[in-house]
């Protein structure tokens, strides 16, 4: 007690141990000069080491969580599930029969393409399409739309014989889900949601089938005619402002499709880059930075092309 | 011999058509026209015929992000694109695809959208009003259903296959029977039961029948958090790739 009061240094019981703290601290003092030197000199290697430091720890959990996943799969036994790559093909040939899709067309990549296909220029295929032509030709024109969740397939026999190719023109509008079976629909068709055409239909120009009719086979379907029921039947004419609005929305769905297929090919650098940008943007507030006076931009990833958000009403 | 037509198709002038050698004695050559020269299709190098990260489940298109809620099940072959929300509770199963480019569609809370689905949005609604396709809670949208820019309130059983056209209301404790369709701007009145192409009046239900409404949607969320356990969080395809590598003696 006596010896650190006669030091005066707190925290030191024997003399032994004040003059072990006094080196210490000396040491200290004087690292912390020469590391305040080696701050300023070399600051980035301190911070190196911290760095280092942090980078190793997150390693360590890394090494651990992969470690309890194999646990975690071990103690799940028989039943677990081991992730495959996927397997789904959008394009696949059958054989010698390769599908063609031109550059410009939109191919999801959840849809299926597979054999004799041939997909013109601007046409789109959209997400969970199955077009089979496996045992005969398709071929889509150009400008075409081929909505969700449909079915493009070609009969190899039925009941009257002839075998048919699907044929399905330019600028026509297939609704979701719909099935095209061994069909010629001619340029500037509307097919509706959930319609059924079955073999030998013929769609002629301007024509229109409403939602969810189902068409019998070899119906011969009037040029400017709506059909639809189940089955199906004549309707109405279809008026001018409708058929130019069949166009219309072939046009505005072909450029629909190119917002599509940029944002489906990104790679995952562009993805990443993107949530980033939108996370950012979400915080934005148009109103509060006008009332700043600020003008910020929409950073350019995050814009949409004018002719998707306000398509041209006919 | 294909290629030898077209080309004379386009040398010749249109007056001056030569019939193809074969063709001119037979019946059917004046009766059929011509049939259309193939498109010339200009194929890209780039296209990839396989994508092993397949199809993204969420794809935002500019600022519009789908947005899941954390304890929704979506299937993993389900597309949602641009401005989807999936509420709590709900459910998106297999091979639907909800695309939301055109507009928005909301999916409320323990709701379900059953297989093969396709939710989407038109521009513009007939009706005038904002087309927005609101699934409310509680509803149950049954498999292979179509449904464009309609607004289903809460607590309703829309059947299978059934086609929803733009604009159209399906007020609450109404049931759709399967394979109906609903026209454009038709309003399926509170508490009854319509079927048919076009969809008409069946019957009005019963107060029983109302109260097992809210009670399938509540099984089916059951049954999605099953399913929901199945998945981890992350993706482990890594460990497959790695595997993959190992046995074929690929270093990257």
């Amino acid at each position: 007690m006596q010896s650190s009061q006669k030091q005066g240094i707190p925290g030191a019981r024997t003399r032994a141990e004040a003059g072990i703290l006094i080196k210490e601290r000396k040491e200290n003092r004087q690292g912390g000069v020469e590391k305040k030197k080696k701050k300023k000199k070399k600051k980035r290697k301190k911070m190196g080491t911290l760095g280092r430091a942090i980078y190793t720890v997150g390693f360590w959990v890394r090494e651990t969580g992969q470690a309890l996943d194999r646990l975690g799969s071990r103690l799940q036994g028989h039943y677990r599930f081991q992730e495959q790559l996927s397997r789904h093909r959008t394009l696949m040939n059958v054989f010698d029969k390769v599908p063609m899709v031109d550059r410009e067309a939109f191919v999801a990549p959840s849809a299926s393409i597979i054999g004799d296909v041939h997909v013109g220029r601007s046409s789109s295929i959209w997400y969970g399409c199955v077009l089979r032509g496996d045992v005969n030709s398709i071929s889509i024109g150009i400008g075409t739309n081929i909505q969700d969740n449909s079915l493009v397939h070609v009969a190899k026999s039925n009941l009257s014989g002839k075998v048919l190719p699907t044929l399905i023109g330019d600028n026509v509008t297939v609704g979701h889900s719909a099935v095209l079976h061994g069909c010629t629909v001619e340029d500037e068709t509307f097919v509706g949601m959930g319609a059924t055409l079955l073999d030998g239909v013929v769609l002629e120009k301007h024509a229109m089938v409403a939602a969810g009719a189902l068409v019998r086979q070899n119906t011969r379907i009037p040029s400017g005619e709506v059909w639809g029921g189940n089955p199906a039947k004549f309707l109405r004419k279809l008026t001018d402002d409708e058929i130019a609005f069949i166009s219309q929305s072939a046009i505005n769905y072909s450029n629909l499709a190119q917002a599509h297929a940029a944002e489906n090919a990104k790679d995952l650098d562009g993805v990443e880059f993107e949530k980033v940008l939108r996370k950012k943007f979400a915080k934005q507030d148009e109103e509060y930075d006008s009332m700043l006076g600020v003008v910020r931009d929409t950073p350019p990833e995050l814009t949409l092309p004018d002719d998707i958000k306000s398509p041209k009403a006919v | 011999m294909a290629t030898l037509a077209r080309i004379s198709r386009r040398i010749l002038p249109r007056t001056f058509s030569i019939p193809l050698p074969g063709r001119a004695f037979s019946a059917e050559a004046a009766a059929l026209p011509p049939p259309p020269p193939p498109p010339i299709i200009k194929e890209s190098a780039d296209r990839v015929k396989w994508d092993y990260r397949g199809q993204r489940k969420l794809i935002p298109l500019g600022q519009w992000a789908p947005k899941i809620a954390v304890d929704a099940y979506v299937a993993p072959n389900v597309v949602l694109a641009g401005q989807v929300v999936v509420y709590d509770g709900a459910s998106v199963w297999n091979g639907a695809v909800l695309r939301g480019d055109l507009n928005k569609i909301s999916v409320g809370f323990c709701s379900n959208v059953q297989e093969r689905c396709v939710v989407h949005a038109a521009w513009s609604s007939p009706t005038g009003l904002p087309a927005e396709t609101l699934i409310e809670r509680f509803v149950t949208v049954g498999a292979y259903s179509l449904l464009r820019s309609c607004t289903i309130e809460p607590e309703c059983i829309i059947g299978q296959h059934s086609i929803l056209m733009e604009g159209s209301l399906v007020e609450t404790h109404s049931i759709l029977e399967a394979g109906s369709v609903v026209p454009p701007g038709r309003r399926i009145p509170s508490g009854e039961l319509w079927a048919g192409n076009p969809a008409k009046f069946v019957r009005t239900l019963t107060h029983e029948e109302t109260l097992e409404i809210p009670k399938l949607a509540v099984a089916i969320n059951d049954l999605s958090k099953s399913y929901y356990s199945e998945f981890l969080p992350y993706s482990t395809v890594y460990l497959e790739v790695e595997k993959m590598k190992s046995s074929l003696g690929i270093s990257i």
